[in-house]
């Protein structure tokens, strides 16, 4: 198992009252080269959850490991891309320093550089090596932070809604991406999402969160053959039948 | 470009220019008493000799050499102490109640004690500048550490940067324009307190010399020295403006 989360809670302190008890006893296993989806609604813990997997925010109860390591701080092997794409680039560095970010802290800023342009060039951003974030759109911004993480070349990928903030053609754009990167490397994802038909283009497995105070309702096999479409994916039957439950699941959890 | 720029001040260099005449005018009529200014004609042709002789370089250069000293000194420590301060609570906790006790202090009230201890040289006068130049700078790079976004430093933590590499390459470059403003406020406020300073210490510098010549009913190269004070504030001031347009390139950012 690469990822596991064992009864992990979350508790924030709030002023005066008692602590605001966001996450439940939530446990989740993530095996090695399975992409799995998170999927819940807005404000249900999702970015919580994904951070304390990160080792960025530590649980008020339970454990998270790698590797069947229990973790304390940040793994190397896993890397966070964050749901605020855009504070997470530095806009005073140009996107190929952004990228070599990734690595300048283990083999120099030179090297790190020159090793920049691979996974640029692999998120179609050759070429935009010299020019600075805030010269980008969202979507080419998004990418950025994508070719980020690929360049630290982690076993683990986390994605807090990594695409909820772009339009939705640049999504379906970014959805064929991430299943071409996907298949070429081995790698295991964990992503967040409140959009159904994202999970279900992207995931192998989708575990579905209930609302606040959040525990996983069920995990769901996907069960549609890769090499997928992003577009074709959407008119298979199976897509259709699974977006229809889980729609229907997380509508009536919403008004109930 | 250039035509836009003229165009742009032409209006305030306008004011200016009819404001000199204004004086010339009521000088020459007699609204104003000689003694206290001479018209702006005579001042400039003062200026014009002191500045054909080379006399101002010397007293030029000194307050130049003392400002820089000041303001280099002042600002590497307001730097060093409010990262310090802004990154490690233990160093805030250390060094607050020091630093909220002297902030208040009008620092050209600590020249009078400073000569006591350091006589009226140069260690006097930097000493003076530097005290004024820290605070500006001390916190506004303190606001500027702590005010680095969680998610940049989450980004780094998530890639495995260590503290010394996310001080260096994250917290600094994040803080800088806060630094560079503080450092901008600091520089007006060096040149008072150089300019005091001198005026105290009476050994020479364009402060001293602006005492002296009113000390000495020499009106006329009182307001030239003025005028070459003032036109050293502006060149500073647009040299640190420039350092500041050139660093925060990448804020300059179209909405
Ligand atoms: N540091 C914090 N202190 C107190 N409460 C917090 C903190 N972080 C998150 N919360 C609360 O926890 C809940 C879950 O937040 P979280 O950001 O994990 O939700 P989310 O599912 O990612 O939301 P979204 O879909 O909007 O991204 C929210 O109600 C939020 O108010
Ligand atoms: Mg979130």
């Amino acid at each position: 198992m690469l990822l596991e989360l064992d009864a992990v809670s979350k508790a924030f302190p709030t002023r005066g009252g008692p602590p605001a008890r966001v996450m439940e006893r939530v446990s989740l296993e993530v095996r090695a080269g399975e992409f799995m989806a998170v999927l819940g609604p807005s404000g249900c813990g999702k970015s919580t959850l994904l951070q304390m997997a990160a080792g960025l925010l530590p649980p008020t109860e339970g454990v998270v490991r790698v590797l069947g390591r229990p973790i304390t701080a940040p793994p190397p092997e896993a890397v966070y891309v964050f749901q605020q794409y855009s504070r997470s680039l530095l806009p005073w560095r140009s996107v190929r320093d952004n990228v070599a970010f990734a690595l300048e802290h283990r083999i120099g800023r030179r090297a790190a550089r020159a090793a920049a342009e691979a996974p640029l060039a692999q998120v179609g951003l050759a070429g935009f090596g010299d020019h600075y974030p805030w010269q980008l759109s969202g979507g080419m911004q998004q990418r950025v932070a994508i070719a980020r993480a690929l360049a630290a070349e982690p076993a683990l990928l986390l994605m807090d809604e990594p695409f909820s903030a772009v339009d939705a053609l640049t999504r379906l754009d970014l959805h064929a991406l991430v299943l071409e990167i996907c298949a070429r490397r081995k790698l295991t994802v964990l992503l967040v999402t409140h959009d159904v038909e994202e999970a279900i283009t992207l995931a192998d497995r989708i575990a579905v969160l209930t609302p606040r105070p959040t525990t996983v309702a069920q995990v769901i096999e996907v069960g549609i053959d890769r090499p997928r479409d992003p577009v074709a994916t959407r008119e298979l039957p199976r897509f259709l039948e699974l977006r229809h439950a889980l729609l229907e699941r997380l509508m009536t959890r919403h008004v109930g | 470009m250039w035509g836009d720029r003229v165009r742009a001040v032409l209006p305030g260099v306008a004011v200016l220019a009819l404001l000199l005449a204004g004086l010339e005018w009521a000088v020459q009529a007699g609204l104003i008493r000689r003694v206290l200014l001479p018209p702006p004609s005579v001042i400039g042709a003062t200026l014009w000799d002191l500045l054909a002789s080379g006399a101002f370089v010397d007293p030029l250069l000194a307050t130049l050499q003392l400002v820089f000293a000041g303001f280099a000194i002042g600002s590497l420590i307001g730097v060093l102490l409010g990262t310090a301060m802004g990154w490690w609570p233990a160093a805030f906790r250390l060094f607050e109640p020091l630093v909220e006790l002297v902030r208040p202090v009008p620092k050209s009230a600590l020249v009078p004690p400073l000569m006591l201890f350091l006589g009226i040289g140069f260690t006097m006068k930097v000493t003076s500048v530097a005290l004024v130049v820290i605070f500006p700078v001390l916190l506004n790079t303190l606001q500027g550490v702590r005010g680095v976004d969680r998610v940049m430093l989450d980004a780094a933590r998530t890639h495995g940067w260590g503290s010394a590499h996310t001080l260096r390459h994250l917290v600094l470059p994040a803080a800088l324009p806060f630094v560079l403003a503080g450092m901008r406020i600091s520089l007006g406020l060096a040149l008072v307190l150089a300019v005091l300073a001198e005026m105290l210490a009476g050994e020479g510098g364009l402060g001293f010399l602006i005492l002296d010549m009113q000390r000495s009913f020499l009106i006329r190269q009182m307001y030239a020295w003025l005028v070459i004070l003032a036109v050293l504030g502006l060149v500073l001031n647009g040299i640190v403006a420039a350092l500041e347009r050139r660093a925060l390139h990448w804020q300059n950012r179209n909405p």
